[in-house]
C-alpha cells in the first residue's frame, strides 16, 4: 500500500508543484495519475522514488515513511519498486539482457536465478531475440520494452511508469500499456502518469487528476476530463 | 556493508566490461594517465640521476694543505685527528712526501725529461700534505680558516708572500660557485618535479572525471534500480586499476627509447655518467613506482570523481 499524506513541494512561492495532496493506492490497483504538462506528476513520482524531498507532509510506502529511510538502506526498497520513465533510461553499455539482468544482480541474487528469470521476462514482453542488442540498436518500442523487463525481473510490489509513452507511436503506445495491465493482472501494483486521454479512457480504471499541483478529481472507472 | 563473494565477481565483470566497451574514452584516459606518469617517471628518475651527478662532483672537491718539508710528521698527524674531529669534514688522507714522490713518479712514468730532472734535483722536492674532502663544498672556507688560524700555522709551508698554502684559497672561487650551484639545482631541482607531479595529477584527475560525468545518468539510473553505492561505484573503481596498471606498462614502453635518447646525447655533457643506464639498471624500481602512481592516480580519481554522482 502507498499513501501520499498532505503531501507539498514548494519550489518557491511563485512555483509550486504539489499542494496538500493526500490519497491512498490499495496493492492490486492499476491507477493512472493524469494532468498537463507541469500539474505534478512527474513530482509525485519522484517524492515516491526518493529522488526529491517534500517541503511537507509524508509518503508512505507500506508502513514506511521513505523519506525517513537511512540513505543506506534506499537500494532496498527500491528494489521493491520498479520504475519505468519516458526517456527508457537503460544502460547504454548494456545489452538487452544484461539491462534486465542488472536489476536482479543490484539484488544480490544468485546467478542461477538471473539466468532462470531473465529470459522468462524478456519472453514475456517479446524481446527474446533480441536480448543481445543494445539499446542504441532497437526500436523506441523496443527500448520500453526492455525498461518494463527490467522494472517487474525482480516482481517488485509496484511498477512506476512515468510517461511511458509519451515518445511512443499509437500502436506501441497500445502494446506498453496492454504490457502494463497484463503486470497488473499478475498481481502487481501499477501507478501511471501520463497526458495521454486515449490511453486513460480505453484503461477505464482508477484516474487521479492534478491541476496545478492539486488533487482535483478521483474516481474509480474514470475518464480523462479537463 | 560487508561485500560478499558474488557482489565482488560482478564487480570485477562489470568493470572488464566496461573498459573494453568504453573502448575510445578507456584508450584516452589511458593515455592521459600515462602522460602523468611518464612526468612521474622522467621526474623521479630524472631527479635521482641529478642528485647523482650533484653528489659525484661535489665528491671531486677536496683542498690540500701543504707542509714544511721540516715539520714533523707526528704533528701532521695529531692535526689530522683535530681535522677528523671537526663536524664539517668527512675524511683527511695524510700524504707523506714519500707517497707524493712515488705518486709522482708514476703518473710520469713515460716522460724521461721529467724523471731525469727529478734525478738531477736529488733530494725530494715534495713536501706531505693533508687530502681533506668537506661534508659539503660550503665548509672549506671554515676549515680553511681553521687551519690558518689554529696552532698548526707554523708547519703549514708558505709561499713568498706569507700566503700559506692551502689549495683551497687557490681555487676558492670555483669552489664556491659551485658549490652555490648544485644547491640552487637541487633546490630547483625539487621544485620543478613538484610542479610537474601536481600538473600531472590534475590533468589525470579532470579526464576521469569527465569520463564519469558521461556516465551520471547511467550512475542515477542504476540507483533508482536499487543498486548499493558499492555497487555501482565498483565497476568504476577496477576500471581505474586497469587504467593504471595499462598506463604504467605503456609508460615504461615510452620511458625506455626516451632515456635511451636523452642518454647518448648527454653522457658526454655528466663526464661518461649515462641516464639510460641508470634507469636500465633500476627498470624494476621504475616499474613499480610508475605502477603504484598510475594504479593510485586511476583508482583516487575515480573515487573522487564518483561521489558527487551518487548522490541521490
Amino acid at each position: 500500500m502507498i499513501y501520499f499524506d498532505k503531501v507539498s513541494k514548494v519550489y518557491s512561492p511563485t512555483s509550486i508543484a504539489l499542494e496538500d495532496v493526500s490519497f491512498t493506492i490499495a496493492p492490486n490497483e492499476f491507477i493512472s495519475i493524469v494532468g498537463q504538462s507541469g500539474a505534478g506528476k512527474s513530482t509525485l513520482l519522484k517524492l515516491l522514488l526518493v529522488e526529491d524531498w517534500p517541503t511537507s507532509g509524508k509518503v508512505f510506502f507500506e508502513s514506511n515513511d521513505v523519506h525517513a529511510i537511512p540513505k543506506e538502506d534506499l537500494p532496498l526498497i527500491r528494489r521493491r519498486m520498479g520504475v519505468v520513465f519516458q526517456d527508457y533510461r537503460l544502460l547504454p553499455q548494456k545489452t538487452a539482457y544484461e539491462n534486465v539482468a542488472f536489476a536482479l544482480e543490484a539484488g544480490g541474487k544468485e546467478d542461477d536465478d538471473i539466468k532462470h528469470d531473465v529470459p522468462q521476462v524478456l519472453e514475456l514482453v517479446g524481446l527474446m531475440d533480441k536480448a543481445w542488442h543494445f539499446p542504441h540498436e532497437l526500436s523506441g518500442g523496443e527500448k520500453q520494452r526492455v525498461a518494463i523487463a527490467r522494472a517487474i525481473v525482480s516482481r517488485p510490489d509496484v511498477v512506476i511508469a512515468d510517461e511511458p509513452t509519451g515518445n511512443l507511436d499509437p500502436l506501441n503506445t497500445l502494446e506498453i500499456i496492454r504490457l502494463l495491465e497484463k503486470v497488473n493482472d499478475l498481481g502487481t501494483m501499477v501507478i501511471l502518469a501520463t497526458h495521454d486521454k486515449e490511453i486513460i479512457n480505453s484503461l477505464k480504471r482508477r484516474v487521479v487528476t492534478l491541476e496545478k499541483g492539486r488533487l482535483v478529481r478521483d474516481e474509480q472507472r474514470g475518464r480523462y476530463v479537463l | 556493508m560487508a561485500m560478499d563473494k558474488i557482489t565482488f565477481r560482478r564487480i570485477l565483470k562489470w568493470g572488464f566490461l566496461s573498459f573494453f566497451r568504453n573502448g575510445v574514452v578507456s584508450a584516452a584516459t589511458v593515455l592521459v594517465i600515462s602522460l602523468s606518469i611518464f612526468m612521474i617517471g622522467a621526474v623521479v628518475v630524472g631527479s635521482t640521476f641529478l642528485s647523482g651527478i650533484i653528489s659525484s662532483l661535489e665528491e671531486k672537491v677536496d683542498v690540500s694543505a701543504y707542509f714544511k718539508t721540516s715539520a714533523p710528521e707526528a704533528r701532521i698527524l695529531s692535526l689530522k685527528k683535530d681535522l677528523e674531529a671537526l663536524p664539517e669534514v668527512r675524511a683527511v688522507k695524510y700524504i707523506s712526501a714519500d707517497e707524493a714522490l712515488l705518486a709522482f713518479r708514476e703518473r710520469h712514468a713515460g716522460d724521461d725529461a721529467i724523471l731525469q730532472s727529478l734525478e738531477v734535483v736529488g733530494a725530494n722536492p715534495f713536501s706531505s700534505s693533508l687530502e681533506i674532502k668537506a661534508r659539503d663544498p660550503s665548509k672549506y672556507d671554515a676549515i680553511s680558516k681553521f687551519l690558518e688560524k689554529g696552532s698548526y700555522g707554523d708547519i703549514l709551508d708558505a709561499d713568498s708572500s706569507g700566503q700559506k698554502k692551502i689549495t683551497y684559497r687557490q681555487n676558492q672561487f670555483v669552489i664556491d660557485r659551485l658549490s652555490s650551484l648544485l644547491s640552487t639545482s637541487r633546490r630547483i631541482g625539487f621544485a620543478v618535479s613538484l610542479i610537474l607531479a601536481v600538473i600531472a595529477l590534475m590533468v589525470a584527475y579532470s579526464t576521469v572525471r569527465l569520463a564519469i560525468y558521461n556516465s551520471r545518468d547511467e550512475i542515477s539510473v542504476m540507483q533508482l534500480v536499487g543498486a548499493s553505492r558499492a555497487f555501482i561505484r565498483g565497476p568504476f573503481l577496477v576500471e581505474g586499476v586497469i587504467h593504471g596498471i595499462i598506463a604504467s606498462f605503456f609508460t615504461l614502453v615510452l620511458l625506455y627509447p626516451a632515456f635511451w635518447l636523452i642518454g647518448k646525447k648527454t653522457s658526454v655533457l655528466f663526464g661518461g655518467i649515462n641516464i639510460f643506464q641508470y634507469f636500465v639498471s633500476n627498470i624494476f624500481q621504475i616499474f613499480f613506482i610508475l605502477l603504484v602512481a598510475g594504479v593510485l592516480l586511476g583508482v583516487l580519481s575515480a573515487y573522487i570523481a564518483i561521489r558527487r554522482y551518487l548522490k541521490v
